[in-house]
């Protein structure tokens, strides 16, 4: 455990000490010392105002992606469920995804305003269509044998719904979140630089364009330790959600796992 | 073709919607045009020579970005894939660069290399080199032992492993990781563009609105949505031909 550890741990380490080590006495304007940066870093959050810019993106970016999963797992499971809807808004809906979100930046925040609404709303558009598109996709993958149980047994729509498709659907629509997460952090970044007077975006433009570098590296950093604290966040949220799913995945091969698993995975074998 | 007719219902419909909402005025005509008037714009655009200089700007960048990143990740993916030591090594460091949102370099771009299309093209590059690195990794792992035993018992030189034998196995895999990273690839080309002064459908469609012709800029944005549909089918049907002597697998993580 320890050796895996170590062996996963080196070269990170190793480049965060060559990156110390190389800046360290660095006179260069545009790379200050890395230790200058973490300690401007540390000053800002503590009394610079970067507390607040950080909630503020956080703020946008949570309710974004919130707003866009409830949405979007809702209609794809519907989509999905029913054929007609399906092969209807097939093209529609790969266009919608291919269609770069970031192009409604000035459409939107120029005729809806800098603040935190039309951000949220921004995010949201641009997580959705991964989001839904996944939902349809893990539907899609459920053994139809499952769907003529569930009707056998005349298990009405909702529960169907929420017992069986959902569960099914559940590690594609992870998989559609995480697709998302990254598109989220994009357009809360390019949003908040578009025009805002707040947020982490804002604020690496400003220290940017005043040439204060160090702050500018250090907000970089900042949102990249955002970026990755919040896929962490999610993977343990998968892992809490869909124990039952990674836990039989290694195992497939294996002869007749499955006694323990079908208690697992709330009576649907997927 | 009951299929296509329902397809196209639902365009019909969608527009149909779009034009409803725009005519009643529950949004304001700057935030969303009608489509009659976007489709005026378009077709105004498309015998303009702005309109293609800015497409070409915009495929200009992503394409060379996106053809370094190819240069660099499939190599880098395919070695960390075959060994384990360099895969185990590199994890944590991909795992964190990758979830770097490559736009957040935007400014510390423009101090280092300034607002040139070269920028642009690096943006492109960081933000496209991961996926294509990790679905090769991915792919190359997925190449059974077996198979690397038989190549060892018959001696195959390194080189020719690589080319023949591991590249071939993880096409699919890489393929998947080729589609993300052009979709990328358009779109932070056209993030920078929206942010910088560089030209590209992104500068029209910040300078349209800005100017108040928000039907041009819905025009640029559905050129864009295209470009991206269009890149979405092509990687399709070049899966397609190229995995015609595969029979179907599930390959490479769908996302």
């Amino acid at each position: 455990m320890t050796g895996r550890i170590l062996r996963q741990l080196w070269l990170p380490v190793l480049v965060f000490v060559i990156l110390l080590v190389s800046t360290a006495g660095s006179t260069s304007f545009y790379f200050p010392p890395l230790t200058t940066v973490l300690h401007t870093l540390w000053d800002q959050l503590a009394g610079g105002g970067l507390l607040d810019d950080l909630w503020f993106s956080l703020r946008n970016i949570v309710l974004g992606l919130a707003l866009a999963t409830v949405v979007g797992v809702a209609a794809g499971l519907v989509i999905g469920e029913v054929r007609t809807l399906r092969l209807a808004l097939g093209p529609l809906l790969d266009f919608a995804r291919a269609t770069p979100t970031v192009g409604f930046v000035p459409v939107i925040i120029l005729t809806l305003g800098i603040g935190s609404g039309p951000k949220v709303f921004l995010i949201f558009l641009g997580s959705l269509w991964p989001i839904l598109l996944n939902t349809v996709a893990g539907v899609g993958q459920i053994n139809p044998a499952v769907h003529e149980t569930s009707r056998g047994y005349r298990v009405p729509w909702h529960l169907q719904l929420r017992r069986v498709v959902l569960p099914g659907a559940l590690p594609q629509v992870f998989a559609g979140v995480r697709v998302a997460l990254s598109v989220a952090v994009v357009l809360m970044v390019v949003s908040e630089i578009y025009g805002s007077p707040i947020g982490l975006g804002n604020f690496i433009l400003q220290s940017g364009s005043s040439f204060h570098v160090a702050e500018t590296w250090a907000g970089t950093l900042l949102i990249g330790v955002l970026g990755y604290g919040l896929s962490v966040l999610l993977l343990l949220c998968e892992h809490a959600l869909l124990g039952w799913y990674h836990q039989r995945a290694p195992r497939a091969s294996r002869p007749s796992p499955a006694l323990t698993i079908e208690k697992k995975s709330n009576g649907v074998v997927v | 073709m009951k299929v296509r007719l329902l397809q196209l219902g639902a365009v019909a419909g969608v527009l149909a919607l779009w034009g409803l909402v725009a005519a009643v005025g529950v949004v304001s005509p700057t935030a969303l045009p009608g489509p009659a008037a976007v489709a005026g714009a378009l077709g105004d655009l498309l015998g303009s020579g702005t309109y293609w200089q800015a497409v070409g700007d915009t495929l200009d960048g992503a394409v060379i970005g996106l053809l370094a990143a190819v240069a660099v990740g499939i190599p880098v993916g395919l070695v960390t894939g075959v060994y384990a030591a360099a895969e185990e090594s590199s994890r944590l460091l991909v795992e964190i660069l990758r979830s770097f949102p490559v736009i957040a370099l935007l400014p510390v771009f423009l101090l280092v290399l300034g607002s040139t299309p070269g920028m642009k093209a690096t943006v492109v590059f960081v933000a496209c080199v991961f996926p294509v690195l990790l679905q090769s990794q991915y792919g190359a792992r997925s190449v059974t032992p077996s198979v690397h035993e038989t190549v060892r018992t018959y001696r195959i030189p390194r080189l020719l492993r690589f080319r023949r034998v591991i590249l071939p196995g993880a096409v699919p895999s890489v393929m998947t990781g080729l589609r993300l990273a052009a979709t990328t690839s358009v779109l932070v080309a056209i993030g920078v563009e929206v942010l910088t002064t560089l030209p590209g459908i992104g500068h029209m469609i910040m300078e349209s609105q800005q100017a108040g012709a928000s039907d041009r800029a819905y025009a640029y944005i559905l050129t864009a949505g295209t470009i991206g549909y269009s890149i979405t089918l092509l990687a399709q049907y070049a899966e397609h031909r190229l995995l015609r002597w595969r029979p179907p697998v599930r390959a490479g993580e769908a996302a």
